[in-house]
């Protein structure tokens, strides 16, 4: 998966945060799986029983696949604007 | 299913939880033909949705030497009833936080011990070496080495394969309505049916009240609303069960990773509508508990809570033997930390009623019932 | 504790609209959402930190909408407390009832006579084998992306499953400028052909299909009638797509061709299914249509469920769509006003008409188009049995047949049986397409499979944000149990 960010398009100014450590920027307010995505993130975590490749699949809140750790709080990616700062981890089992 | 005559069975059972699958099973072992009645699934009311937990710590004082031997069987089930429950033999800790509960749990560990649970009293930082997972703050801890869990969930999957495998005639979805009795044996109508049977054993837990009743027999069985919460998987937070002194938490982490909190912090509900409601100050109460247990549980997320009924008699101890005046029939329920004393006292009952000499006292309820000649007309 | 007359629950059209027309008539209105600001999933707000007059998309007709609906609420008496997450939502003893959430800025709590449930639908999933590898996506998901957040899914995308949504991702997507491999339908094209007789009925959304579909033909994108996605391959996210016809049941044409296409984004949605978890929750009276996408609850025409004082409304009391929810959500809020004694029987039947007279002339097109997004029985019965139905647990549908095989008989048996619907999403991903699988073997009727009980908390919600500051002697624990 190879989400862009469609061109030309008015979006708030670019913050910068951290995922896993390394640096990202995203527009401040969209939400933290569609900026991992656009970051080349699609794969978030692996399924706690079988291990497999899992990543943002409702992008609304309920089926629960985009978990992260923000700010050390385990937070639905699709449901986290991105803020400025905010270090994100991968939720490890 | 039946066949067109109707049969007879030598044991009927009615309820399918702990208590009656185990004494279900042992029954048919030991030769009878059993038939077991269960208005739902197997071991989905209590049996199935509790904590799972196998503590001594937590158990009644008369219940530790029945409790012995229960947590032995649950740590061998594999052997006995076939098939995995979960079963986690781990150590376990009961907290003190403030000098007051320091001396209750020093109070009852000794009583405990006294009565044969292997527990010693260790420092707050001794019991830190015991359970990583676990906060600086405790004062006390009673550390006992016989101690763990079951997958209570699992519970009905695994009788379901041991009673079918012992040929119980496992009779699911089929609520009782009435129980007559009768010149020889008893007759249990069922809207899909009636069953009739030599001897019966009333096995249902907070229903045992009403089920009693079908014979005139009176005895109030009080119903506690136990919640609980579980988490979403989490990473290895803690090792051992983890209680505290007064008895209201328990806390363990599965192999899988989810962590269940219990305690029998009530809800609301009763035994028509079951488990309705879990008060929100209340599941907070008790995860501001188990986190001031174990830190690292803040990093958790609460997946699901309900509500599960727990049967508790007068004195709190259990109805299990003979019920007095009727011949053949039988009680076995209400055992204050049933899940984790049900199947050795429901083995009690089986053997009662096979004509053995059980090796420990039933639990007769004589003693929770008026006087004989004072009962109503009816109950006489 | 916040006291008040009416607790609305969920700020989609439905509940944003039962909380105006409530807070109009008088009754003192809070509005739980958790995103962070109303509008739901059709009506959207574009990404939070838009400032006005730069939405992506601002000359849509739903994104205006959605901008009105916010300026109505912001310009009401309306309490609106969004970003907040409800947990528990209780019957206590009291009477009435009460609310807690976990808020931005900590545990909030609500108490009220009356509640009107707006909980949506969550999108469903045929499960197919690779269903769960990064790059496949929700339909639903799709929309949000190019709608609110103004980014494409992939760089080679196909588009699958059923009902009007299909049409409307593929050509936004092809609007901005992406690829769109192939358009994957369901239903044949006499379906649609069916279908759009209603569809006349509303002759701007017609003409909006029929852009659609244009826009599509004019691209040459492939849309292949009749069929569904059967596997999607790739090691850690989608590379390819299998894809095979359907037959008049729903499932796959024993021996039908399949095809190969190659694609780095799979969005697919196969209809919707009404979430209804406050009135499971609270125990009032369901019951299974299969038009309204599943387990709805029963109302009356005034969106009363069988519990006093708790309203159901738009999708999660029944798929209607946005339209018919805006009407039976101001419906709703006033019979809450009329309860609350705040409006006389004349006045709440003269602010009622227009509002009944507009959904009976939304019916037709409502009932066509979740007729399209059904679920089919063949759909179903031709999973594979390796195929991860359980997202959560990784339970696969041959996990679920052997279940069955052991005795269980309704969905709860199953999950304690299997760990399916144990996980996270507490069963709102998997729960219909399982029970489907165990009515079947039943023998049909999704009544006997059963549902999964309600239980708190409404979703999950991280101890940190319940817990609060505390000291332990503040806990309130019980007294000691017996020795």
């Amino acid at each position: 998966m190879s989400p862009r960010r469609i061109p030309g398009l008015a979006r708030p100014a670019a913050v910068s945060f951290t995922f896993e450590g390394e640096a990202l920027a995203a527009p401040a307010g969209e939400p933290l799986a569609t900026a991992l995505a656009c970051a080349g993130h699609a794969a978030l975590r692996a399924s706690p029983a079988a291990g497999t490749p899992r990543g943002a699949f409702c992008f609304m809140g309920s089926c629960q696949e985009c978990l992260v750790l923000v700010d050390g709080v385990p937070r639905q990616a699709c449901l986290v604007p991105v803020r400025a700062g905010m270090a994100v981890w991968r939720v490890a089992l | 299913m039946g066949s067109a005559v109707m049969q007879e069975y030598d044991l009927g059972v009615i309820g399918g939880g702990v208590h009656g699958c185990t004494a279900a099973l042992f029954a048919a072992r030991g030769g009878l033909r059993v038939a077991l009645l269960e208005r739902g699934p197997l071991c989905r009311e209590a049996s199935g949705v509790n904590a799972g937990t196998l503590t001594l710590q937590m158990t009644r004082l008369a219940l530790i030497p029945y409790a012995l031997r229960a947590h032995a069987m649950w740590a061998s089930a594999p052997q006995w009833l076939g098939h995995d429950v979960g079963v986690v033999v781990c150590d376990g800790l009961s907290l003190a936080f403030t000098e007051a509960e320091a001396e209750l749990l020093a109070f009852r560990a000794t009583k405990r011990r006294e009565a044969g649970a292997p527990i010693d009293l260790i420092s707050g930082r001794a019991a830190m070496a015991v359970e990583p997972g676990l906060t600086d703050r405790a004062l006390l801890a009673g550390h006992c080495r016989v101690d763990g869990f079951a997958n209570a969930y699992l519970t009905g999957l695994a009788f379901r394969r041991a009673l079918l495998g012992a040929g119980v005639a496992v009779m699911e979805n089929r609520p009782v309505t009435s129980l007559a009795r009768e010149e020889r044996g008893f007759t249990a109508l069922t809207p899909t049916g009636p069953v009739r049977f030599r001897r019966v054993l009333l096995a249902g837990g907070v229903w045992i009240e009403p089920m009693l009743r079908w014979l005139g027999v009176e005895l109030p069985i009080k119903v506690l609303v136990n919640q609980l919460v579980v988490t979403e998987r989490v990473r290895p937070v803690m090792r051992c069960v983890v209680g505290i002194a007064n008895g209201l938490l328990s806390l363990k982490q599965y192999p899988h990773g989810t962590v269940v909190v219990g305690g029998g912090w009530q809800g609301e509900g009763d035994r028509e509508r079951g488990g309705v409601a879990l008060l929100p100050e209340r599941v907070v109460g008790n995860l501001r508990l188990a986190c001031h247990a174990i830190p690292a549980l803040r990093g958790a997320r609460m997946a699901r809570a309900w509500a599960g009924l727990e049967a508790e008699t007068a004195d709190a101890l259990p109805a299990a033997g003979p019920i007095p005046g009727i011949p053949d029939a039988y009680v076995c329920g209400s055992v204050h930390s049933g899940y984790t004393s049900g199947p050795y006292i429901a083995r009690l009952v089986a053997e009662h009623i096979l004509g053995r000499e059980p090796a420990l006292p039933l639990f007769p309820i004589d003693r929770l019932l008026p006087p004989r000649g004072t009962q109503s007309p009816e109950a006489a | 504790m916040r006291r008040c007359d009416l607790i609305v629950l969920g700020a989609g059209p439905a509940g944003a609209e039962a909380a105006l027309a409530a807070s109009g008539a008088g009754l003192d209105v809070v509005l739980v959402e958790e995103a962070a600001a109303a509008g739901g999933q059709v009506w959207r707000a574009p990404a939070a930190a838009s400032p006005p007059g730069l939405d992506p998309f601002p000359a849509e007709a739903e994104a205006r909408a959605g901008a009105a609906l916010r300026a109505r609420l912001a310009a009401s008496p309306v309490e609106s407390w969004f970003g907040a997450r409800a947990w528990s939502v209780i019957r206590p003893a009291e009477g009435g009832f009460r609310l807690d959430a976990a808020g931005p800025e900590g545990p909030l709590a609500c108490a009220a006579p009356r509640l009107v449930a707006a909980t949506g639908a969550v999108e469903r999933v045929i499960p197919f084998p690779g269903w769960t590898l990064p790059g496949v996506i929700g339909l639903a998901a799709a929309t949000v992306l190019l709608k609110a957040q103004g980014v494409l899914p992939g760089q080679r995308v196909v588009v699958a499953g059923c009902g009007p949504l299909l049409a409307a991702v593929a050509a936004k997507i092809l609007a901005a400028g992406g690829e769109v491999v192939a358009v994957v339908d369901r239903a044949a094209p006499a379906e649609w052909l069916a279908a759009s007789r209603a569809l006349a009925s509303r002759p701007r959304l017609l003409a909006r299909g029929l852009g659609w579909a244009l826009r599509i033909a004019g691209r040459r994108v492939p849309v292949h009638f009749a069929h569904a996605v059967r596997a999607a391959e790739g090691d850690e996210a989608l590379r390819r797509l299998r894809i095979a016809p359907l037959d008049a049941s729903g499932g796959f044409a024993p021996g039908g061709a399949e095809r190969v296409l190659e694609a780095d984004a799979l969005c697919i949605g196969d209809g919707l299914v009404p979430g209804a978890e406050i009135p499971r929750l609270l125990r009032a009276r369901l019951r299974f249509d299969r038009a309204l996408g599943g387990w709805v609850p029963e109302l009356d025409a005034e969106g009363r469920t069988s519990l006093p004082g708790l309203f159901a409304v738009g999708d999660g009391a029944g798929l209607r769509g946005q339209a018919p929810a805006v009407h039976a959500g101001r419906i709703a809020g006033l019979a809450a006003a009329q309860e609350a004694g705040r409006l006389d029987a004349a006045a709440f039947a003269a602010a009622t008409a227009p509002e009944r007279a507009a959904l009976a002339g939304l019916a037709p097109f409502a009932a066509a188009m979740a007729g399209l997004m059904a679920l089919r029985p063949g759909a179903v019965r031709d999973i594979a049995p390796e195929t991860v139905i359980c997202r959560c647990e990784d339970v696969t549908r041959g996990m679920l047949d052997a279940a069955f095989d052991e005795g269980a008989r309704e969905v709860n048996q199953v999950k304690h049986f299997t760990r399916c619907g144990m996980g996270p999403c507490q069963g709102r991903s998997c729960g219909d397409v399982a029970a489907e699988i165990i009515a079947a073997r039943l023998g049909g009727a999704r009544e006997a499979a059963g549902f999964w009980t309600g239980r708190p908390p409404l979703r999950p919600v991280p101890l940190a944000d319940l817990l609060g500051e505390f000291d332990y002697a503040d806990i309130p624990i019980p007294a000691p149990a017996p020795l």
